[in-house]
């Protein structure tokens, strides 16, 4: 009863704090390029004005329109289930799907949203679903390669295996193995998380890419879909920490107060990814769109040379 | 005299003339300095030769070997260096490059110094880094006539050959690694060493160590498919340079190969090793016949005839046995002296038309009567007919591959030898007995690569000599084989087999 | 066999230096500054050294410690300073004629390590040290040379083949490092100055090429053919 208690906090993690991480990013940056900043709450401010704002469908929008938002949400929803978020041992349902079942679900849902924005029949739209498409093929391969090469770390597939690894065994932890899928991930973490320097939550139209996807959107789909995007980046900062970077402090025996410093120092790592890749993205500048490839090569080659020194160990 | 002493001069005069050419800074003396360095060399290599018989001698802490086959190798390149030194004054003389021909003289020497180096290494790495001496001073000598072309020529000699030989360098680490499991950690990789602990040696380690030395020396001796850069460097390097890269530093190379191939024997490695060479061998046959008949440019005629000859050479090495590695050797001196006779005529030809193209060059017997008899001697001789050194050296590698498992290579290597003779020989009859084209013709083919003003009274008879003097061996050597040279092969074919000495 | 005698702190220590050197090669293959690129090749020559002296330290070869302190100097500064200079002259910042882009070479030289891990693993078995650290010094030796060739064949700056041979004797030096830790010093020296050498040749080689032929990156050098 307690475990499904834990399980229902975890999503609520994810649900709740997510606006908070994406606030913060963006007020640090601001703040590193000496600026104001929107204050780290406004997240929740745009979502709250977005859900009571009026819903305009376009005329040839069909049925794929109304339920993007919907499944897209609902996927980052279950990806919380399965991940170490708050304990170190698996609660109920996480044996739902491994790693490579969490890195499929959030797929289907950006494959969602591609479908939507096709949907529509906008030029815009077509132009950041082919995009994203391109992006999705150069990252996936990698992303599937990387989670090959945390299995192979640990020889198992659940997340909470290689957590337990890694916390036990620092000569694991500190291997060259683990180490390049550190930096492969990090690579991947910039890029699926729209950082620069393939920035492509932009309304730029050159650049575009997210917000070509979603333009046609307005009201609560619009903030379904913005929160959807928020929640993705914590799963994916979630499972950069707890699972591969800095496994410790999740809650062993799951009470409450546990489960409450487990969140508090689940933020906290966060914040410590996040200075990370504000640092990284100050320092860049946007990549031209046919080099799109160059740091994903990179983040590819990362991840065969981690599953070569795993071979060697 | 005692073989130290003798190496000791084989060594030491170059290296003198290099010294003095670099201090006292003019031409003729250089050119004086070199012509003595190299007849001291080849006095004291054929007095070297009588004490290689008597089995192998290790002197210098063992890091010098004097068996028959590097007294043999010395002998190549000293008859080269000889016959080039003497070319190399009447040609240089001509170049109008008097301030740096005393750089010239110096490198020459230096090159002769570590082709000299080569065949006397004990020790497998002092091998490998006399061969990348023997690259890097020969760089120079290629780009002496500073030109868009020789530089390129010299840029594609040295990263080609510096990036072949390092994978020899690989293979001679490799080596050392399995020979570490059974001799310890530390030491001393010399041949014997080698051939010793080879059957204990693991035979995957010792195919891919193998095959990585031949390769890598392979694309030194300028075997098809690591050929590309000959062509290049032995065109546009003067003359005598090319004699000497063509007849001494080749060879040189080779003899590394011949080594190795015995070390593989006594690892007990399969027949994988010899066919890899055989394999070489016969593809540089096929390389060299396509490009030799398609050519236009008579110095890369007679790189390509080197190509092909040193396909002979490892198809000889190849097949092995006594036969192979005596046909083998005696290619090895044939074709020293005969290439050195065509370079010689090439550069005659070059300087007395004033143009590189074969389409040139017509009317020959009329400019140069005396050499150009000579040269086509020469061609004759070097295509392999009767009766000449080449067509004996072939004939007893063809005979030795109809022994061995190779029969395929033997009736390959005469189809292309015969396609070889045409062509190159259709090149000579154009050259010889095809009238001169009239001059405004001439002025509108195309341009030529490099338009010098052609020279009269050339050749003189520095340039006509050392032509001469290559020929008549190499007559002779057709009608004669004599015993010494005999004695000479089956003392190396017997350091060479599986259960040699040395 | 030495490598199987390292202790095991030892041998985790050797194969993150390799791996770093192997990491460092690929910065070199995916990088289009001239600059990059050698700052990388500087400190691949310097991991390279420390690698040298921990395997002296823990194989108890002291002779390696001099080694090492030669390589560090060489390969790693007196090498770099030299073709800084030779960049320095040329006035050539980046590599603008190479065949295939850093990525798509980067993606090659990943299928090359695994070709060089799979030859590597099949001599490790045959000999069966399946599983030591020199099963990992033949893969990072053989890859550093299949990186090297490739280097060779896709970059066209003249300065960028200088430094794809280096990286050929870099691989071979890191090999010999620790699967032959006992080769005669007189070799390592002789092979290290002969580096020396190399470089200098190649720098008075890039000068002709500037002066005569005018250009510096080997796509322009098509004038012998056939």
């Amino acid at each position: 009863m307690r475990d499904v208690g834990l399980q229902i906090a975890q999503v609520a993690t994810v649900l709740f704090l997510a606006p908070l991480l994406q606030g913060v990013i963006v007020q640090w940056q601001e703040r590193v390029q000496r600026a104001q900043g929107p204050g780290i709450f406004q997240p929740y401010r745009d979502l709250w004005k977005l859900f009571h704002k009026q819903l305009v469908v376009p005329e040839t929008a069909s049925f794929v329109y109304w339920i993007a938002p919907i499944v897209a949400f609902t996927c980052v929803l279950n990806v919380p289930i399965l991940i170490p978020v708050l304990t170190n041992y698996p609660l109920p349902q996480s044996d739902m799907g491994d790693i490579l079942g969490g890195g499929l679900i959030l797929t289907l849902g950006s494959f969602m949203v591609t479908l939507a924005g096709l949907d529509s029949g906008s030029a815009y739209g077509g132009i950041g679903s082919s995009r994203a498409v391109l992006l999705a093929i150069l990252a996936e391969p990698t992303l599937i390669l990387v989670f090959v090469g945390i299995t192979l770390l640990a020889k198992a597939m659940l997340p909470f295996v290689v957590n337990h690894l890694l916390v036990a065994d620092p000569a694991l932890y500190w291997s060259p193995a683990h180490l390049f899928l550190v930096a492969a991930f990090f690579i991947l973490l910039l890029v699926e998380t729209d950082r620069l320097p393939i920035h492509s939550s932009t309304h730029l139209e050159v650049y575009m890419i997210e917000e070509a996807r979603i333009l046609e959107y307005s009201g609560p789909l619009l903030a379904l879909l913005k929160w959807a995007g928020m929640m993705k980046q914590f799963i994916l900062y979630t499972i950069f920490c707890n699972v591969l970077l800095l496994p410790w402090g999740l809650s062993v025996q799951g009470t409450a107060l546990g489960a409450l410093a487990a969140a508090v120092a689940l933020f906290a790592k966060f914040l410590f990814v996040a200075a990370a890749v504000v640092v990284v993205e100050t320092m860049q500048s946007r990549l031209r769109y046919y080099r799109y490839q160059e740091p994903l090569a990179a983040s590819f080659l990362l991840a065969v040379l981690a599953i070569v020194a795993d071979q060697l160990r | 005299m005692s073989s130290e002493s003798l190496i000791a001069v084989i060594l030491l005069a170059p290296l003198a003339a290099v010294l003095l050419c670099l201090l006292v800074q003019h031409p003729r003396p250089a050119e004086f300095f070199n012509l003595a360095a190299a007849v001291v060399v080849f006095l004291a290599v054929l007095a070297l030769l009588p004490h290689s018989l008597s089995g192998p001698q290790r002197l210098a802490d063992d890091y010098l070997i004097v068996d028959a086959l590097s007294t043999w190798g010395l002998l190549c390149v000293a008859s080269v260096y000889l016959l080039s030194s003497i070319y190399a004054i009447g040609y240089m003389r001509r170049l109008s490059e008097d301030a740096r021909l005393h750089r010239f003289y110096a490198l020459f020497a230096g090159f002769a110094l570590t082709t000299l180096s080569g065949p006397l290494m004990n020790n497998v790495g002092v091998y490998w880094i006399a061969i990348e001496l023997t690259t890097l001073v020969s760089t120079f000598l290629v780009c002496f006539e500073l030109g868009a072309e020789s530089i390129e020529a010299a840029w594609k000699y040295l990263v080609i050959v510096s990036a072949g030989i390092s994978l020899a360098l690989l293979g001679t680490v490799l080596y050392y690694w399995a020979g570490s499991f059974a001799l310890g950690p530390s030491y001393s990789l010399t041949w014997a060493a080698l051939r010793e602990v080879a059957p204990r040696l693991d035979p995957a380690i010792a195919t891919t160590a193998f095959l990585l030395v031949t390769i890598g020396f392979g694309t030194k001796v300028g075997l098809a498919p690591m050929h590309t850069w000959l062509p290049d460097a032995h065109s546009e390097g003067p003359a005598p340079v090319s004699a000497m890269l063509s007849g001494a530093l080749l060879n040189t190379a080779m003899i590394g190969i011949a080594r190795f191939l015995q070390v593989s024997d006594a690892a007990g490695s399969g027949a994988l090793p010899r066919a890899a060479v055989v394999a070489l061998g016969a593809f540089s046959l096929f390389v060299a016949a396509l490009f030799i008949v398609r050519q236009t440019g008579i110095k890369r005629l007679m790189a390509y005839s080197s190509v092909e000859h040193m396909g002979v050479l490892a198809l000889g090495f190849g097949f092995g046995g006594p036969l192979g590695i005596a046909g083998a050797l005696y290619h090895m001196l044939n074709h020293s002296l005969n290439k050195s006779l065509m370079f010689f005529g090439a550069g005659n030809a070059m300087r007395a038309y004033g143009s590189k193209r074969i389409g040139a060059i017509r009317g020959l017997p009329t400019r140069m009567p005396v050499s150009g008899w000579l040269w086509l001697a020469g061609a004759v001789a070097i295509t392999g007919a009767p009766p000449f050194g080449l067509f004996r050296s072939e004939l007893t590698v063809l005979r030795a591959g109809l022994r061995s498992d190779h029969a395929w290579a033997v009736y390959l290597m005469l189809v292309l030898l015969i396609v070889i003779f045409v062509g190159f020989l259709a090149h000579f009859r154009a050259m010889y007995f095809e009238r001169a084209p009239a001059a405004a013709e001439e002025l509108q083919s195309e341009e030529d690569i490099e338009r010098a003003q052609p020279l009269r009274d050339f050749p003189d008879a520095w340039c006509v000599v050392p032509m001469a003097l290559a020929l008549i061996p190499l007559l002779a050597l057709g009608l004669w084989w004599p015993d010494f040279f005999a004695r000479c092969f089956a003392a190396v074919a017997a350091n060479l087999s599986v259960g040699g000495r040395s | 066999m030495i490598a199987t005698q390292f202790p095991p702190l030892a041998a985790s220590l050797f194969s993150l230096m390799a791996i770093g050197s192997l990491l460092l090669a690929f910065v070199m293959l995916g990088s289009r500054w001239l600059k990059d690129y050698l700052l990388a090749f500087a400190a691949q020559s310097w991991l390279i050294a420390l690698l040298s002296a921990a395997v002296g330290y823990y194989g108890n070869f002291p002779e390696l410690y001099f080694i090492a302190a030669l390589t560090a100097l060489f390969r790693g500064v007196v090498l770099p300073w030299l073709i800084l200079r030779i960049i320095a002259r040329l006035k050539v910042d980046r590599e603008l004629h190479e065949r295939l882009s850093p990525s798509s070479s980067l993606v090659i030289g990943a299928a090359l390590v695994l070709f060089a891990f799979v030859v590597s693993s099949h001599l490790g078995r045959t000999l069966h040290l399946e599983g030591s650290v020199a099963v990992l010094a033949l893969t990072v030796m053989l890859s550093m040379k299949l990186i090297g060739f490739l280097m060779l064949a896709v970059r066209g700056e003249a300065l960028s083949q200088i430094l794809g041979i280096l990286v050929l004797e870099n691989g071979i030096f890191l090999g010999s490092q620790i699967l032959v830790p006992g080769m005669p010093l007189l070799l390592e020296l002789v092979i290290l100055f002969d580096l020396l050498v190399i470089v200098a040749c190649f720098g008075v080689l890039v000068r002709y090429l500037v002066t005569h032929a005018g250009v510096t990156h080997a796509r322009a050098l098509r004038r012998l053919v056939g």
